[in-house]
């Protein structure tokens, strides 16, 4: 009955799931002590136990500050704008690929708004850079051409919410849709079949059998996704934006913010970025807890545990 | 009369799809195009800025940083990162996704919720740096690169969603004919498995290819920097082409040498993308919404 016996019986399976149960504890569980720098003054020669507590003063010198309030709005109003317009898009591209019947033009179109999701933030930055840059840069010409005056991309915060938003659709609306389009090519034929019958068009079928029977992936895919709000998409914007502070105002969000606090040659940056964080861990796991109670109401079988 | 309105009304539907996919997949194609064209262009016209068309061919910007020493070193680091980072990874992730997926252990969901507790509660940047910087004392090593990707959660959930499919009735059969547990994963569970491995193996070859973030906090040594670095490097400092070690005197612009690094860096991806989009088509919905 104990666990010894269990571990006796299946000692070649639990075995072969040991490297993982290790490696994740070393990279995983280890780093979580470093939590606890939110509640210390970090000397690196002393170390994480060696250091003394300061109890609150991390957390406060956080929320005293100007900064908190500002990127952890940011955070939460980047996520739904990629949200929101990945899920549209995403839902669009299944939808109308769908529809199309010609068997090659369906793979090479689908193959294609794929591409991007495989090309790595570094490239992806480098095209941003060369299309919007200056006044000559290629997107500007392109206005120029149609009388519309040059915009400095790289000075004017208030575009770039939508500019990544645009870059997040580019680079993932395609690999979102597999899901997608792998889900409504499950349904079944005999509700189109007899809506034909009944003289139903191509739209009212998309409006009335496509889409209501994708409304619980539709909701278990955004509640998953609310649940992950306080996580900003580091790679896309630290990738993007980097550390160009004229930017901060309207993309600095609170995973850019805790590496920067990290590589600050301020004393106190460990426990700054610790205690930033933390509030980012815990607020993390309220909601992912919330959503995903939330998604077991909605849909029994796709609860995550 | 009726037909008719339907033929037209299918039509209507048709031609939108055709017209706003094949636009969408265009918008999709242009920069990879444009980048591709600006490195063929010599360094005259790419001051000008981006042609949708080459209007004055030119490998200079290839030979240049062909003939340097970097790219060499760079690519070598991210070939045997992703090579042997990927075996790795595929070994260990199947190996702990069959386990977690088995009905015969008793503790399979205990393990599944211990991996699932970090994405729950990530350890967070600090944590991560100073493991990898102050406590394993990583920094400008190989393992650096290595060792943070190895193991995704994420993968890892795939994986064993696609395992619970299977028919175990196949292992009861083998076991009682004696085969060791060993044996039956290598050798009946592997081959009837291949999309979802192929799939992970793409996943985890991708997020090594594409990793610079490992390479930007840990990496200072320049033999060390993998390709993403190394096209970092030379955006974000135009100015400094000595970084790639070339000793040819050619008139380039660092606009034009940026865009054959990009070529080259993901030349290999656009190569392979054919052969293997027919496998995580597959894989990836075969749990991807139950995680």
């Amino acid at each position: 009955m104990g666990i010894g016996r269990e571990l006796m019986k299946n000692k070649w399976l639990y075995a072969m799931s040991l490297p993982v149960v290790v490696y994740v504890f070393i990279f995983s569980y280890l780093p979580m002590s470093a939590h606890l720098l939110a509640f210390k003054l970090f000397i690196p020669v002393k170390g994480l136990w060696g250091s003394r507590w300061v109890g609150l003063d991390n957390l406060k010198f956080f929320f005293a500050g100007p900064d908190w309030l500002g990127v952890t709005l940011n955070t939460i109003f980047l996520n739904l704008l990629f949200m929101a317009a990945g899920t549209v898009c995403s839902l669009a591209i299944a939808l109308l690929l769908n529809e199309i019947r010609l068997v090659y033009f369906k793979k090479v179109t689908q193959s294609l708004v794929i591409l991007p999701h495989f090309i790595s933030i570094v490239v992806v930055n480098l095209m941003v850079v060369n299309f919007f840059n200056g006044q000559d840069g290629l997107i500007n010409r392109m206005l120029g051409r149609v009388g519309v005056d040059p915009v400095y991309w790289f000075q004017t915060p208030s575009v770039w919410p939508w500019l990544l938003a645009l870059i997040f659709v580019w680079k993932g609306a395609g690999w979102g849709s597999i899901i997608y389009l792998a889900t409504l090519t499950g349904f079944s034929e005999e509700y189109y079949e007899s809506a034909r019958i009944d003289g139903a068009r191509s739209w009212q079928m998309i409006r009335h059998i496509t889409l209501p029977l994708l409304r619980p992936t539709i909701i278990v895919l955004t509640l998953l996704a609310l649940g992950r709000i306080f996580y900003g998409d580091f790679g896309l914007i630290y990738g993007i934006i980097g550390d160009n502070s004229l930017l901060y105002h309207s993309t600095d969000v609170i995973d850019t913010y805790t590496y920067r606090s990290l590589r600050s040659t301020n004393m106190n940056s460990y426990s700054n970025a610790a205690a930033v964080g933390l509030f980012q861990s815990v607020m993390g796991l309220v909601t992912i807890l919330f959503f995903n109670w939330a998604v077991r109401r909605v849909d029994n079988d796709s609860k995550l545990f | 009369m009726k037909t008719r309105l339907r033929d037209s009304s299918q039509l209507t539907v048709s031609v939108a799809a055709y017209v706003s996919i094949g636009a969408f997949a265009l918008f999709c194609l242009i920069p990879f195009w444009l980048v591709y064209i600006g490195s063929f262009t010599a360094e005259s016209q790419i001051v000008q800025g981006f042609r949708l068309f080459p209007t004055r061919f030119s490998i200079d910007a290839y030979r240049f940083l062909l003939q340097g020493a970097q790219i060499y070193r760079s690519g070598f680091v991210s070939i045997f990162v992703t090579v042997a980072g990927t075996a790795g990874a595929v070994l260990l992730t199947s190996m702990f996704a069959y386990v977690a997926a088995h009905p015969k252990v008793k503790y399979r969901y205990a393990l599944s919720f211990y991996i699932y507790f970090t994405m729950l509660f990530p350890p967070g940047l600090v944590g991560y740096y100073l493991l990898i910087s102050n406590w394993l004392d990583l920094r400008d090593s190989m393992l650096a690169l290595l060792l943070p990707l190895l193991f995704s959660a994420f993968n890892s959930f795939l994986m064993t969603a696609y395992f619970r499919t299977l028919p175990f009735e196949l292992n009861e059969a083998a076991t009682a004919d004696g085969a060791h547990e060993l044996y039956i994963f290598f050798r009946i569970i592997w081959p009837i498995s291949k999309p979802v491995i192929a799939t992970i193996a793409l996943f985890y070859a991708l997020s090594y290819w594409n990793d610079w973030f490992n390479a930007l906090m840990f990496i200072d040594n320049p033999h060390l920097h993998p390709l993403q670095m190394m096209l970092r490097r030379i955006v974000s400092n135009s100015q400094n082409l000595d970084y790639l070690n070339t000793n040819v005197n050619l008139p380039v612009s660092a606009t034009s040498v940026q865009l054959s690094a990009v070529v080259l860096t993901i030349g290999p991806i656009v190569f392979l993308y054919p052969f293997l989009q027919r496998y995580f088509m597959k894989g990836m919905t075969i749990g991807a919404v139950k995680g």
